[in-house]
């Protein structure tokens, strides 16, 4: 059990079932009110964020999170396997809970995997990512304009927006947070 | 801490005393080191040998009030426990000012006014200011009827009073989305501290607030002026600190003197540091104060 004075940035609680980490604290007070302390919490499986206020002395109970940074092994179809990097342990992670992201995962990727009472509960890629280009339309030579873009689908499956020079075969970086191209490889 | 945040302070502390100087006022400096620290069950004294660190300059002033001074202030340093973050520090500056037979509506023209002249000296936009009670922040920003709310309708911690179930509300809903300047008058009767209780339809304890940026800025009272009123309550907050766990406070006798012995008068709180900090737009008090970190 944490206390109210434990509370700060990062600290990892368990509300309602489910992991939260705080993003944001302030001490507030009423002039003639007890003190409370107001949050901004991170619900570490969804992303939602919550705002709540705890009285000064309520107890908060302490998520059993850990973090593990495995290997990307191969997927069969229902479950991606991974390699824990500590103890070279193998485990089979749902495509549920790898998430929106796994579309950019490449043999061999070493990503956070987040547990929650010792279950697999979120998967944190790197920030930035070097794919090649599977398929997209030709290129045209020269067009660099501003905003325009084109369909590319990557060696992985995952379908991004890139500018209309770009070719099939070409190294890209792309942010897996926004999945948002951000340069050319050369 | 910051060389402008110091000259910013310095700039506020003088245009403060000029608009008292100005204004009849006489500054009254009274001791720090006091027999009892305070009455409310939320705050709670800083101990100094046999005595108490003050948590603010009232029980003092109205010592003074009752030797027949009509209009008092004063600006010192108060020290609460257990408070610190952006906006608060367990050393403050306090501002107090007293006006004899005034109504609580001259402190809210007073802290107009105050607040304009410390703009001037900044060269900053004076705030214009909204004049809500209560009553009608919670239906404006939360959509609660403070007349017929109860806890859980204000709270959704089935344990909170209906004091904490009100704050709750207020913290996450109320206070956030204040206008940048509000006045918040009539206050629930069981927040009165040491203010009147108007016994109409629907009492309410003849207090306000002002805020500033969302951060409470000032706390005003039509002053309890009942000597016998004023030792129950010391008393009923004691019986509140002991059930909250904390020792109780001395009660002040010579506070409760005064009270029985000064005029009806309306006196209100300001912090000064708050008051620097949202008149030059900074996000915490500390770039117009000292610390004791050697940095």
């Amino acid at each position: 059990m944490y206390q109210t004075s434990d509370i700060k940035k990062g600290l990892k609680i368990e509300l309602d079932g489910a992991p939260w980490t705080v993003v944001d604290f302030l001490f507030v007070k009423p002039g003639k009110g007890c003190a409370f302390t107001r949050t901004k919490l991170k619900n570490l499986i969804t992303g939602n964020v919550l705002d709540r206020t705890y009285k000064s002395g309520e107890s908060l109970a302490e998520a059993d999170v850990e973090e593990h940074t495995m290997q990307y092994l191969y997927s069969d179809g229902t479950d991606f396997h991974f390699m824990n990097m500590e103890d070279f342990s193998q485990l089979g992670i749902p495509v549920e809970v790898v998430g929106k992201t796994s579309d950019f995962l490449v043999e061999e990727m070493e990503v956070q995997v987040l547990f929650f009472k010792s279950n697999p509960v979120n998967i944190d890629l790197p920030n930035f990512v070097e794919l090649a280009i599977e398929y997209t339309e030709p290129g045209i030579k020269g067009n660099t304009s501003q905003g325009a873009t084109k369909s590319a689908t990557l060696i992985t499956g995952a379908e991004v927006q890139v500018p209309l020079f770009l070719e099939q075969g070409e190294i890209l970086k792309i942010d897996t947070r926004t999945r948002q191209y951000v340069s050319r490889v050369r | 801490m910051s060389a402008l945040g110091l000259r910013r302070r310095a700039t506020v502390l003088a245009a403060l005393r000029t608009w008292f100087a100005n204004r009849g006022f006489l500054e009254v400096p009274t001791p720090t080191r006091v027999p009892s620290p305070a009455m409310e069950e939320h705050l709670h004294g800083l101990p100094a040998g046999d005595a108490w660190l003050r948590t603010s300059p009232e029980f003092a002033l109205k010592r003074v009030l009752a030797m027949g001074l009509p209009r008092i202030y004063e600006i010192g340093p108060c020290f609460r426990a257990e408070e610190s973050g952006p906006w608060h520090g367990t050393e403050f500056l306090m501002l107090e000012w007293y006006r004899v037979g005034a109504p609580l509506s001259a402190l809210v023209d007073d802290v107009e006014s105050l607040v304009k002249a410390c703009a001037d000296a900044l060269v900053v936009a004076p705030p214009e200011w909204t004049h809500w009670t209560v009553a009608q922040a919670f239906s404006n920003l939360a959509h609660v009827d403070l007349a017929t709310a109860t806890a859980t309708t204000l709270s959704d911690h089935a344990d909170d009073t209906w004091d904490e179930a009100f704050f709750r509300c207020f913290l996450d809903h109320v206070e956030p989305r204040l206008p940048p300047a509000t006045f918040l008058s009539d206050w629930p009767v069981s927040q009165a501290a040491l203010a009147t209780i108007r016994t109409d339809a629907h009492p309410r304890a003849e207090r306000f607030e002002a805020y500033l940026n969302g951060v409470e800025l000032a706390n005003a009272f039509h002053e309890l002026v009942d000597a016998a009123e004023q030792r129950t309550r010391f008393e009923a907050a004691n019986h509140e600190r002991i059930a909250l766990g904390y020792e109780p406070h001395p009660v002040d006798e010579g506070l409760i003197r005064a009270v029985g012995q000064m005029p009806p008068t309306s006196g209100i709180a300001l912090g000064v540091e708050r008051l620097v900090a949202a008149l030059c737009g900074w996000d915490s008090i500390h770039p117009g104060r000292v610390s004791n970190d050697a940095d």
